[in-house]
């Protein structure tokens, strides 16, 4: 797939540029001037009948010409300019007036001819097109453009409090589904991309799942899933969509697939928060969402009994980094009192889901991810250093919350400038850390800094590599790990990106840290993510093991060659961290 | 523009995928209903004389022309060949780009001058319209049972660990 397209708007697109093209010829014929009339010669082609009959058949294939170029436009034009879309539109018409000049004009009036034969010349074609008829064909290819621009926008995503169309496909046979042998070894794992923040300030909600497929092709994803081999799955039920207010759920969009996991694996780790909260909700300065986050944990695990791991909120300090302080998902907000009161709300909110969780299975295992993050001052400038050492810390703050750990007098200063007292963050420090309990750490390669001489962050590439960044998280926390998502954005390197991610495993493992898991993030392709899902664009961002036509890229075959080098190892069948937890 | 999208990194085919042969039987399928609209307009039979060729020697070379220029569709969009929704409306725009250049200048360059009108270019026209969809329709279909299966796809050492250094360089002998 290049990208994703919304046939319903590039259709209604195509026709509004039609019918606006048409508009402007019909005004220069009677305005008496002299045009190439496309409909009229269309018509003509078409029915060999003039006058009515012959306009209207001439306009159903103009509008239906119209169509098809609006589908090439969404397929290869649309957002490839950074102008405003009429003015991409505008751009892009340039290329169906130079074919109705050069080709289309010319050919036509071949095909009018009376006779079998012609021999054709570069003046016969071009001589009967005067000036004037050229501009009538750009003027009118011009407002087609700037009609198709208009009309076209944001393919991806829907307005926020809409629900996207959730027709599923019927399961395989049960005879075809791969049964999975439940491991309890080590995990190996991929994730279904499930992000829903709203961008737009709250407007227009982006979905993950919705734009990758997931809602319609979700039995075959499960099916892709167990076919490489993986053990467990990242899975995050639209949280939006299925917490549809305070004691309100609509458990029909995920109870088949849910079955579906129950019944042939993988095992899920479900993701109970990703990026977005439902409209009712409103954002993550919300106080409120930590109850209300609590209930619907509560309600899920009562619902799915048999579920063992949870993510309760993903990448806490990504999520609020980007909703209060970048200003792009959610809130929108860009400034540290934002950003402070996001990380309680989000910290308060994943405890009160733990404890939900814990009280109804008491055997959890709770994988909390979060994005490993590294500052490197550029040179030794005090203030640059500084601020690498602040960002250094600031990293661990959601962490810091729901592991009860404690902060430099530095952050406690932060916090009490940010409105939070000693008292507050003292009470966090007094919890006791549920004993089953995974720090997933995320690695990319835009996830280690450079602090440069201005003060800002550049993308240092692998520099340090995800086993010395994890082990400053595994140094703070002393606690087991996962490595919980990679993948690389240019897929020709994906499989050399794997293996090193999982060099670093091993590295890790042989000093003896606790790790439980790996996983290649995600099984399917994304959208947007090259833009952090920002604009709804609908552009593929190639990291899957699939592609999004659920073809297999190079990486997914490495992983399978991974997985079944390692699964079987002594190592690796019996993961001693693992059985630890579980006991 | 579109050329540039096409050969993005995301879109190159792996190695589960056969996209020439399911690009050249996709074409040589796609041919059957192009033919048969030739035929219903008089193309065909005004082609084979502006070529100078039998009607069978032009069938012939028109299908074996079209073969290779499903297999060329194929290569080049890549993985977005395999697009079931999409898939149509790239052929019909393979198809669209063949009769221009082919109808505009191949044709009458070969046959020093000459070109269909009338109902035969409606019908040229047509068929090549038709060729491409059904050619960009075909494809994902075609390809499906062609694709390696992952089990013995994945086998392959180039997927291995070595895949984790850098590609083609080995330690200078002596080292290590």
């Amino acid at each position: 797939m290049i990208r994703v397209v919304d046939f319903r708007k590039a259709i209604i697109a195509g026709i509004a540029g039609a019918a606006a093209m048409e508009v402007v010829l019909r005004g220069f014929v009677l305005a008496g001037l002299p045009v190439f009339d496309l409909v009229e010669e269309l018509g003509a082609v078409v029915l060999h009948h003039p006058r009515l009959i012959g306009w209207a058949a001439g306009l159903a294939a103009h509008a239906f010409v119209g169509i098809m170029w609006a589908l090439f436009y969404a397929y290869f034009f649309w957002s490839r300019l950074k102008l405003p879309p009429p003015l991409q539109g505008l751009v892009f018409a340039v290329i169906p007036a130079l074919l109705a000049l050069f080709i289309v004009h010319p050919q036509l009036t071949l095909m009018q001819m009376n006779q079998d034969v012609v021999r054709v010349s570069a003046s016969m074609l071009l001589g009967t097109i005067g000036v004037r008829e050229v501009s009538g064909i750009l003027i009118s290819h011009a407002v087609y453009g700037l009609a198709l621009g208009s009309f076209y926008t944001r393919p991806v995503g829907y307005k926020a409090g809409d629900k996207p169309g959730m027709a599923q496909r019927k399961l395989l046979p049960k005879r075809r589904r791969t049964q999975l042998r439940q491991s309890r070894g080590f995990m190996f794992a991929t994730g279904i991309e499930c992000s829903y923040p709203t961008v737009d300030n709250g407007r227009w909600r982006r979905d993950e799942m919705e734009s990758c497929g997931h809602y319609k092709r979700w039995a075959e994803d499960f099916e892709l899933a167990r076919e490489i081999g993986v053990t467990h799955l990242r899975y995050g039920p639209p949280l939006h969509l299925v917490f549809q207010g305070p004691g309100q759920y609509d458990w029909s969009l995920i109870d088949e697939p849910m079955a579906d996991l129950q019944e042939c694996g993988p095992e899920p780790i479900v993701d109970l928060c990703h990026f977005g909260v439902p409209d009712w909700l409103g954002n993550f300065q919300n106080q409120g969402i930590a109850d209300a986050f609590s209930e619907y944990a509560a309600a899920f695990a009562e619902r799915y009994p048999w579920v063992r791991f949870y993510t309760p909120i993903n990448e806490m300090y990504v999520c609020a980094r980007k909703s209060a302080l970048d200003g792009e998902w959610n809130e929108q907000r860009c400034d540290d009192g934002a950003f402070v009161n996001a990380v309680f709300n989000l910290a308060l909110a994943s405890i009160g889901m733990t404890d939900s969780i814990l009280q109804r299975r008491k055997d959890a295992i709770f994988v909390n991810s979060e994005s490993s993050e590294f500052s490197q001052p550029c040179c030794p400038d005090p203030e640059v250093e500084s601020i690498a050492a602040f960002e250094n810390e600031r990293r661990f703050l959601p962490l810091d919350l729901i592991y009860a750990h404690d902060v430099s007098e530095r952050m406690r200063a932060y916090l009490r400038e940010h409105h939070i007292p000693d008292e507050t963050f003292d009470r966090f420090r007094k919890r006791k850390v549920p004993r089953r309990s995974v720090l997933g750490v995320d690695y990319y390669e835009w996830t280690e800094h450079l602090i440069d001489r201005e003060g800002c962050p550049r993308s240092l590439g692998e520099l340090f590599g995800w086993y010395t960044i994890a082990m400053q998280y595994y140094d703070r926390y002393k606690i087991t790990m996962m490595h919980t998502e990679t993948n690389q954005t240019d897929a020709s390197e994906g499989s050399r990106w794997l293996w090193r991610q999982w060099h670093n495993i091993q590295l890790a493992r042989s000093n003896g840290v606790p790790l439980v898991g790996f996983t290649w993030y995600s099984l399917t392709d994304q959208i947007d993510w090259n833009i952090g899902l920002t604009e709804a664009l609908g552009v593929v961002f190639p990291v899957g093991l699939f592609d999004l036509n659920r073809d297999p890229r190079e990486v997914g075959l490495s992983y399978k060659h991974l997985i079944d080098m390692y699964r079987d190892q002594p190592d690796y069948r019996e993961c001693k961290p693992l059985k630890e937890l579980m006991q | 523009m579109m050329r540039s999208f096409l050969s993005a990194h995301g879109y190159t085919p792996g190695p589960t995928q056969r996209q020439f042969t399911a690009g050249a039987t996709s074409g040589l399928l796609a041919t059957a209903p192009a033919i048969a609209i030739l035929v219903a307009f008089g193309s065909l039979r005004v082609e084979s004389s502006i070529l100078h060729l039998s009607i069978w020697a032009t069938l012939g070379a028109g299908w074996m022309a079209m073969a290779i220029a499903g297999a060329i569709y194929a290569r080049l969009f890549g993985r977005a060949a395999n697009h079931v929704h999409g898939g149509w409306i790239f052929g019909m725009g393979f198809g669209f780009a063949l009769w221009a250049a082919g109808a505009a200048m191949v044709l009458p360059l070969i046959s020093g001058g000459q070109a269909p009108a009338g109902d035969a270019a409606i019908g040229v026209a047509l068929s090549m319209l038709v060729w491409g969809t059904t050619l960009g329709t075909l494809v994902p279909f075609v390809h499906e049972p062609l694709h390696e299966k992952l089990a013995t796809a994945s086998q392959s050492s180039l997927l291995g660990p070595n895949a984790a250094t850098q590609k083609g360089e080995n330690l200078p002998k002596g080292r290590m």
